[in-house]
C-alpha cells in the first residue's frame, strides 16, 4: 500500500518535471522566434542588432550566477550544510558559461557596431574580470578533495569576489566608456528583450536545479562508495 | 593585544632577515621586470608619463606576489601552523599581523622600484613625494589585503602553484588601474578631481577588503 503511494508520488513528480521542462522549452523557443521574426530590424546595424537580445540575457545570468554563488556561500558558512555548496557549484558552472557567452556575443556586437572584435569598454571589461573570477573559483575547487574544505574555500572566495565586482565596475567605468547606456528602445524591441530575459532565466533556473540534483547524487554516491570501501577493509 | 600583534610582525621580519628566503628574490624580480619594461618603453619623452603608471604597478604586483604567496609558507612548511593557530589572539590579529608584514614587504619593493623607474625613464614621479607616498601606501594596502586573505585560503591546497596569482590578479584590477592612473597624474603634475577620485577608490578598496579580511580570515584558516 505504502509502496503504491510512494510510486504515485514519484510518478506525479516526474510528470510535474516533464511539464516544467516543456514549459521552459516553449518559453525559450518563443523568445528565439520573437528575436528572429517579431523584433523589428534596427536602422543602422540591421540584423546584427538582434545579438543584443541574447547578449543582455546572458550578461544578466552571468551576474545572477555570481550572486547565487555568493549568497549560497554565506549560507554554507552559517549552516555548514553541503547542499548550499552544491547550489554554489551549480551556479558557478552555469554563470561561467553565461559569462563566456556574454564575452562572445559582446565581441560579435562590437565587431558589428564599432568595427572591432574587442574594446576595453567598462562593461566588457567587467564581464571579462567576472569570467576570470569564475575560472579561478572553479580551478580552486578542482584542487581540493575534501568536500567541506572545498565548500569553505569556495564560499570565502565567492564572497570576496562578490565584493570585488562593484569596485571593478566603477574602476572600468571611470577608466573609459563607450557602451550604449540604457538606449531608448522601440516598445516591440523592449517586449522581445523582456521575453528573451524571462525565457533564458527560466532555462537557467531549470539547469541550476538539474545540475544541483546531479551534484547531490554524486555526493551520495561518493558517501556510499566510501562506506563500501570501509566495510571491505573491516572484512 | 598591540604587543602580541607586534611580536607576530617582529617574528616574521626577524626570520626573513635571518634566512633571506623571499625578499631578495622579490627585489631582484622587481628590478628585472623594471629593466625589461624600460627597454620595451622606447617612447618619446612626452609619451612616457602616460605609460609609467601601468608598468610600475604591474612590476610591483608581479614581484610583490612572491612575498604574498609565501605569507604562511614558513608556518606550513616548518610545522608551526598549529602553533600559530593556538597563539592566544583572535584570528583577526593573525590576519592583521600578516597584512602588516606584506605591506612592509611591498613598501621595501617600492623603495627600490619607484626610484629605479624614475632613473630609467626620466619621469618625475618623486617631484610630489607626499602624493606618491599616499598612492603607494593605499595601493599596498589594497594588494596586500586581498593577497593575504587568499594566500591563507590557498595555503592548504595541493597543486596551488601559480593559483594565487590567477585568483588575486582579477580581484586587484581596480587597485592596479586606480594606482596606475593616480601615478600617471602625479607624473603630469595634475592633482585635479580625477586624481582625488582614483585615490579615493584606492582608499575604498583597502577599507572594504581589510574589513572583509578581518571577518573572513577565521573561515579561511579553519581546518
Amino acid at each position: 500500500m505504502q509502496t503504491d503511494a510512494v510510486q504515485t508520488t514519484g510518478e506525479k513528480t516526474a510528470r510535474g518535471e516533464i511539464l516544467l521542462h516543456v514549459l521552459v522549452g516553449a518559453l525559450v523557443t518563443a523568445a528565439v522566434l520573437a528575436i528572429c521574426l517579431f523584433a523589428p530590424t534596427e536602422k543602422t546595424m540591421g540584423d546584427a542588432q538582434r545579438i543584443v537580445y541574447i547578449h543582455v540575457s546572458v550578461a544578466w545570468l552571468g551576474l545572477l550566477g555570481f550572486i547565487v554563488m555568493a549568497v549560497c556561500g554565506v549560507l554554507y558558512l552559517l549552516r555548514r550544510n553541503l547542499a548550499w555548496d552544491q547550489w554554489s557549484q551549480a551556479a558557478a558552472e552555469l554563470g561561467w558559461l553565461c559569462c563566456g557567452l556574454t564575452l562572445v556575443t559582446g565581441s560579435l556586437w562590437a565587431r558589428a557596431a564599432w568595427d572591432t572584435w574587442w574594446t576595453w569598454d567598462p562593461r566588457l571589461t567587467t564581464s571579462f574580470i567576472l569570467w576570470m573570477l569564475y575560472c579561478g573559483y572553479l580551478l580552486m575547487r578542482a584542487g581540493i578533495d575534501d568536500a567541506h574544505q572545498r565548500a569553505r574555500v569556495g564560499a570565502v572566495l565567492a564572497i570576496v569576489g562578490m565584493l570585488d565586482v562593484p569596485l571593478v565596475a566603477v574602476a572600468a567605468r571611470w577608466f573609459r566608456g563607450m557602451h550604449p547606456a540604457a538606449p531608448t528602445m522601440d516598445p516591440t524591441m523592449r517586449a522581445v528583450l523582456l521575453s528573451s530575459v524571462v525565457g533564458f532565466t527560466a532555462l537557467f533556473a531549470v539547469l541550476l536545479v538539474r545540475r544541483r540534483a546531479q551534484l547531490r547524487l554524486e555526493h551520495m554516491l561518493d558517501a556510499l562508495q566510501r562506506r563500501i570501501d570501509l566495510n571491505q577493509l573491516e572484512l | 593585544m598591540a604587543a602580541k600583534l607586534w611580536w607576530m610582525i617582529h617574528k616574521d621580519l626577524i626570520s626573513e632577515c635571518r634566512a633571506r628566503l623571499v625578499w631578495p628574490a622579490m627585489l631582484l624580480l622587481g628590478v628585472v621586470v623594471a629593466v625589461v619594461f624600460s627597454v620595451q618603453m622606447d617612447l618619446l619623452p612626452e609619451e612616457k608619463p602616460r605609460m609609467i603608471g601601468g608598468l610600475l604597478w604591474l612590476a610591483i604586483f608581479f614581484a610583490g606576489m612572491m612575498a604574498i604567496d609565501r605569507s604562511f609558507a614558513a608556518e606550513r612548511e616548518q610545522g608551526c601552523w598549529e602553533a600559530l593557530r593556538l597563539y592566544p589572539v583572535p584570528p583577526t590579529a593573525v590576519y592583521l599581523a600578516k597584512l602588516a608584514v606584506n605591506v612592509i614587504a611591498l613598501a621595501a619593493l617600492q623603495c627600490v622600484l619607484i626610484p629605479l623607474f624614475v632613473a630609467l625613464s626620466d619621469v618625475p614621479l618623486l617631484a610630489y613625494p607626499w602624493a606618491m607616498l599616499l598612492v603607494a601606501f593605499l595601493g599596498n594596502l589594497g594588494i596586500a589585503s586581498v593577497g593575504t586573505l587568499l594566500s591563507a585560503l590557498t595555503g592548504g591546497i595541493r597543486q596551488n602553484g601559480n593559483l594565487l596569482v590567477l585568483l588575486v590578479l582579477p580581484m586587484v584590477i581596480p587597485v592596479v588601474l586606480a594606482a596606475a592612473e593616480a601615478t600617471r597624474l602625479i607624473a603630469l603634475g595634475d592633482f585635479g578631481p580625477a586624481w582625488w577620485r582614483w585615490t579615493e577608490l584606492l582608499g575604498a578598496f583597502a577599507v572594504v577588503f581589510i574589513t572583509a579580511g578581518t571577518i573572513l580570515f577565521d573561515f579561511a584558516i579553519e581546518e
